[in-house]
C-alpha cells in the first residue's frame, strides 16, 4: 500500500517536474523549437529551392525574429499540420507557428497569441472559365448543378466554405495547397478557395499557372500562434516580441519581401485574437455535436472498402488465374504487376491515379472514384499472392481427375479446383478486408475526408479530443468486428455440406 | 479399342517409353505388369492425354492424339476422349468439398451435360453396383481407402465409358481394401468393359485378365494370356519379374 501510494505520488508530481515553465524551458536549452508542416508549402514554410534540407518562408523569419527577441535560437520541427497541438501537448514543441486561424475550438484547447497575420481568402479558377465571376457565384450554380471546390483539409476556408454556401457547393478538402491548385487546372475541380497569401505566393509560381483570381478577397481572419494552455509567461513574451515588430516596421519588412503586405495589415497593430475560446462541447455534449459528422465519414470508409476489396479480389483472382493457366509471356507481365504494385506505397499509387493521370490522359477522376481504384488495384497485388498460395494448396490429382472425367479446363477450375481453395482463402482475404478499411486513410492525400481524416480535422480543432477518439475507435471496431464474424460464418459455412451439385 | 505403337517419352535425360506398342480390344481386360518404374503409369496416362508423348500413335476408339506438347487446338479432342475413357488413380482424388453421390454426379454433369434427375439417376444405380448405396450422402474423408477407391470406379464409371484405366488402384490400399475393389473390378471384367489395369495384383490378373503385357524398361517385352505369361513366360526378364512378385 504504502508502494501504490509512492508511485501514485511521483505520477502526480511528475507532469509537474517535467512540465517546467516553457519560457523557462526556451531558455535554459537556448533553442525555440517551433512547429509546422512544409507540406503546406510557401509562403509559409518551404524546403529551400537552392538548399531542400533549409527551410524557407515569412514564418520562418518570423521564428527568427521571436528567437531573436528571447535571446535564443529558433528550432524548425517538421510534423503533420493538423497534429501540430499533440506535438505542443506533448512538449516537444513550444510553439505552433504555421498558418493557423484563430478559431474557437482552438483557443478552447491551447492558448493564443496576439495576431500575426490578417488573412483574406481568394478563390481561383482556371483562366478560361467565365461561369465564375464573384465568390458568391460560388453558391448560386446554373440549372441546379454544383460547382466542385478543393480547399486545405481543416482550414479557415474550408470553414468559410461551409458556412456561406453549405451544401450548394461540393468541397473537397485536401492535404496540401499546391494539389487543390493543380486539381483545378486538370479540371477535376471547378475552383479552389486559397488562403490570400497561398493565392499570391503561387499565382506566379508553375503551380498557380493557368488559374486566375476570381473576385475581391472574402472572409477576414488572424493567424496566431500557440503556445501550451498555461503557458502565459511564454504567450506574453511572444506577443512583445511581435508587437514590437510590428511598431519599428520588421514585421512589414518581412511581409513585403513575400508580397503579403497588403492594407488589412494596417489593423494588425490594433487587433487582439480573442483569448477566450467559445462555449466548447465535452463529454456527451461532444458526442452528441460530433458524432454525427464522425459517422458520416465512417460511412466513406464503409464505402470505400466494400468498394475496393471486391474489385481487388476479382482482379486478384483474375491474374492469378492468367498466371496459372494463361500463356507465359502474360504470366510474367503479370508477375512484374504484382510486384511493382507491392513494392510501392499506397499513397504513390494513389497520386499517380488522381494527380498524374489527368495530366497525362487530360481526364480527371472524381476522387472517390479513384481512391476506390487505388485501393482495389493495390489490394487486387495481395489477393493475387493469397490466391497463388491457396490454388497450389490443391493436390494436381484434383485437376487430373477432373480433366480425366473430360471436364473443360474452365470448368475443373470452376467446379473443382477453385471452390477447394476459397475454402483456404478466407482466412487471409479477410485479413486483407480488415486492413483495408483501416488503410482508407491514406485516401485523405487526394481529399477523400473518411474517417481518419475526419477525426484529424476535428481533433485539431476541438478540445474534446478524448471524446472524439474514443468514438473513432468505436466506430473502427463496430466495422471491423462485423467482419470478423461474417467471414468466421463463412468459414463453417463452407466446410459443411453442399446440398447438391447444380449444373 | 486402344492401340498404341511405338511410344516414346523422355524426362530430361531419362528415357521413360522407348517404343512400347499394345493393343486392348473392345471387351478386354488388358492388364500391364512391371516393375516400379518401368513406365507403365506413363503409358498409361498418355492413353487419355494426362501425359505428352514424344513420338509414336495412339488411337482410342477412332480419335488420333499427336506427339508433342498440347495445343488448344486439340482441346476438344482430348475432352472427347476422355469422356470415352475413364480413370481410377492410385490415390482416388475424389473431390472432397462434394459428397459421395455429388462425386458420382460430377462427370456426367460437368462433362457431360446431363440434367441432374439424369446423373442422380445413374449415380443412384452405380453406388449400388459397388455396394455403397448407404455412403451418397456422405463426405470423401469419412470413408476408408477401399470404399473411396470403389467410390472412384464409379465416378468413373458414371460417364458409361467405352474404356477405363486403372492406374494401380489398389497399390494405396491394405490387403482386406485390396479384395473389395478387385471385386468389383473382376465384377467389370466380367460384364465385358474394356480395361486396361496398371496391377501387381496377381490374383486379380490369373482371374480375370484377357491379356497381360509385362512391361519392362519403357518396352512391352511380352504379351499373351495369363496362362502363358505366369505360368511359361518366354522373356529371362519377365521370370524374373514373376519370381520377385512371387507368383
Amino acid at each position: 500500500m504504502p508502494a501504490a501510494l509512492a508511485v501514485a505520488a511521483m505520477f502526480s508530481i511528475m507532469p509537474a517536474l517535467i512540465r517546467a515553465d516553457a519560457l523557462d524551458d526556451v531558455r535554459r536549452r537556448g533553442v525555440l523549437v517551433w512547429g509546422a508542416d512544409q507540406e503546406g508549402g510557401g509562403p509559409f514554410v518551404y524546403p529551400d529551392p537552392a538548399d531542400p534540407d533549409r527551410v524557407i518562408g515569412f514564418e520562418v523569419e518570423l521564428a527568427e525574429l521571436l528567437a531573436q527577441a528571447l535571446g535564443v535560437h529558433a528550432r524548425f520541427f517538421q510534423a503533420d499540420w493538423t497534429t501540430l497541438p499533440e506535438f505542443l501537448e506533448n512538449d516537444t514543441i513550444h510553439v505552433v507557428l504555421n498558418g493557423y486561424e484563430s478559431t474557437p475550438g482552438r483557443n478552447a484547447r491551447m492558448l493564443s497569441t496576439r495576431p500575426y497575420y490578417i488573412y483574406q481568402l481568394q478563390l481561383l479558377a482556371r483562366e478560361d472559365d467565365q461561369r465564375i465571376e464573384r465568390f458568391e457565384d460560388l453558391c448560386n450554380p446554373p440549372r441546379g448543378g454544383r460547382y466542385s471546390v478543393g480547399v486545405l483539409g481543416g482550414s479557415a476556408a474550408a470553414t468559410f466554405l461551409g458556412d456561406s454556401c453549405g451544401s450548394a457547393v461540393a468541397a473537397y478538402e485536401y492535404d496540401g495547397n499546391t494539389n487543390a491548385m493543380a486539381q483545378v487546372r486538370s479540371g477535376v475541380h471547378d475552383a479552389t478557395l486559397q488562403d490570400l497569401p497561398i493565392a499570391v505566393f503561387y499565382h506566379r509560381k508553375p503551380q498557380g499557372r493557368g488559374l486566375k483570381f476570381v473576385g475581391p478577397p472574402v472572409g477576414r481572419g488572424y493567424y496566431v500562434m500557440y503556445v501550451r494552455k498555461g503557458e502565459t509567461r511564454l504567450a506574453e513574451a511572444i506577443n512583445a516580441a511581435l508587437r514590437s515588430a510590428i511598431s519599428d516596421g520588421r514585421l512589414r519588412a518581412i511581409y513585403e519581401r513575400y508580397e503579403l503586405w497588403n492594407n488589412a495589415q494596417e489593423a494588425l497593430a490594433s487587433a487582439s485574437a480573442e483569448s477566450a475560446g467559445a462555449q466548447e462541447a465535452t463529454g456527451l455534449a461532444a458526442v452528441r455535436r460530433y458524432g454525427p459528422v464522425l459517422v458520416r465519414s465512417a460511412g466513406m470508409t464503409v464505402l470505400l472498402s466494400l468498394a475496393s476489396m471486391p474489385l481487388a479480389m476479382a482482379i486478384g483472382l483474375a491474374v492469378e488465374l492468367a498466371r496459372r493457366y494463361g500463356p507465359k509471356i502474360l504470366g510474367r507481365m503479370l508477375t512484374l504487376y504484382v510486384e511493382v504494385i507491392r513494392g510501392t506505397p499506397v499513397m504513390l499509387q494513389l497520386y499517380v491515379i488522381y494527380f498524374l493521370m489527368p495530366k497525362v490522359v487530360g481526364v480527371g477522376l472524381n476522387p472517390i472514384i479513384a481512391a476506390i481504384a487505388g485501393l482495389a488495384i493495390n489490394y487486387s497485388a495481395y489477393e493475387a499472392e493469397v490466391y497463388r498460395a491457396g490454388l497450389s494448396a490443391i493436390p494436381t490429382g484434383q485437376m487430373e481427375a477432373a480433366l480425366a472425367l473430360g471436364m473443360s479446363k474452365a470448368i475443373a477450375l470452376r467446379r473443382i479446383i477453385i471452390p477447394q481453395a476459397v475454402r483456404l482463402v478466407i482466412p487471409p482475404v479477410t485479413n486483407d478486408f480488415i486492413s483495408v478499411f483501416k488503410d482508407t486513410s491514406i485516401c485523405s492525400v487526394i481529399a477523400v475526408v473518411e474517417l481518419t481524416k475526419q477525426y484529424n480535422m476535428l481533433a485539431n480543432n476541438t478540445s474534446a479530443v478524448l471524446e472524439v477518439a474514443a468514438m473513432t475507435g468505436l466506430l473502427y471496431l463496430a466495422m471491423s468486428y462485423p467482419l470478423s464474424v461474417v467471414a468466421r460464418r463463412a468459414e463453417a459455412r463452407l466446410a459443411g455440406l453442399p446440398s447438391r451439385v447444380t449444373a | 479399342m486402344i492401340a498404341i505403337s511405338n511410344l516414346t517419352k523422355r524426362y530430361g535425360p531419362t528415357e521413360v517409353l522407348r517404343g512400347a506398342s499394345l493393343e486392348v480390344r473392345r471387351g478386354e481386360t488388358a492388364v500391364v505388369i512391371g516393375a516400379s518404374g518401368g513406365g507403365k503409369s506413363t503409358l498409361l496416362r498418355c492413353v487419355n492425354a494426362l501425359e505428352t508423348f514424344d513420338s509414336g500413335t495412339i488411337e482410342v476408339g477412332g480419335i488420333g492424339l499427336h506427339p508433342g506438347p498440347h495445343s488448344g487446338e486439340d482441346e476438344a479432342d482430348r475432352k472427347r476422349l476422355r469422356r470415352r475413357v475413364g480413370m481410377v488413380f492410385q490415390q482416388f482424388h475424389l473431390f472432397p468439398h462434394f459428397t459421395i453421390r455429388q462425386n458420382v454426379m460430377s462427370g456426367p454433369i460437368y462433362a457431360l451435360g446431363l440434367s441432374v434427375e439424369e446423373a442422380a439417376c445413374r449415380a443412384k444405380a452405380l453406388l449400388e453396383r459397388v455396394g455403397l448405396a448407404d455412403k451418397a450422402d456422405a463426405r470423401p474423408e469419412t470413408l476408408s481407402g477401399g470404399q473411396q477407391q470403389r467410390v472412384a470406379i464409379a465416378r468413373a464409371l458414371a460417364n458409361e465409358p467405352e474404356a477405363i484405366l486403372f492406374d494401380e488402384p489398389t497399390s494405396a490400399l491394405d490387403p482386406r481394401m485390396t479384395r473389395e475393389v478387385l471385386a468389383v473390378m473382376a465384377d467389370l471384367a466380367a460384364s465385358g468393359q474394356t480395361m486396361m489395369v496398371v496391377s501387381h495384383a496377381m490374383g486379380f490378373v490369373r482371374r480375370s485378365a484377357s491379356r497381360v503385357h509385362v512391361m519392362v524398361d519403357g518396352r512391352i517385352i511380352e504379351s499373351g494370356t495369363p496362362e502363358q505369361v505366369l505360368d511359361s513366360p518366354q522373356s529371362p526378364q519377365t521370370r524374373a519379374l514373376l519370381a520377385e512378385t512371387g507368383d
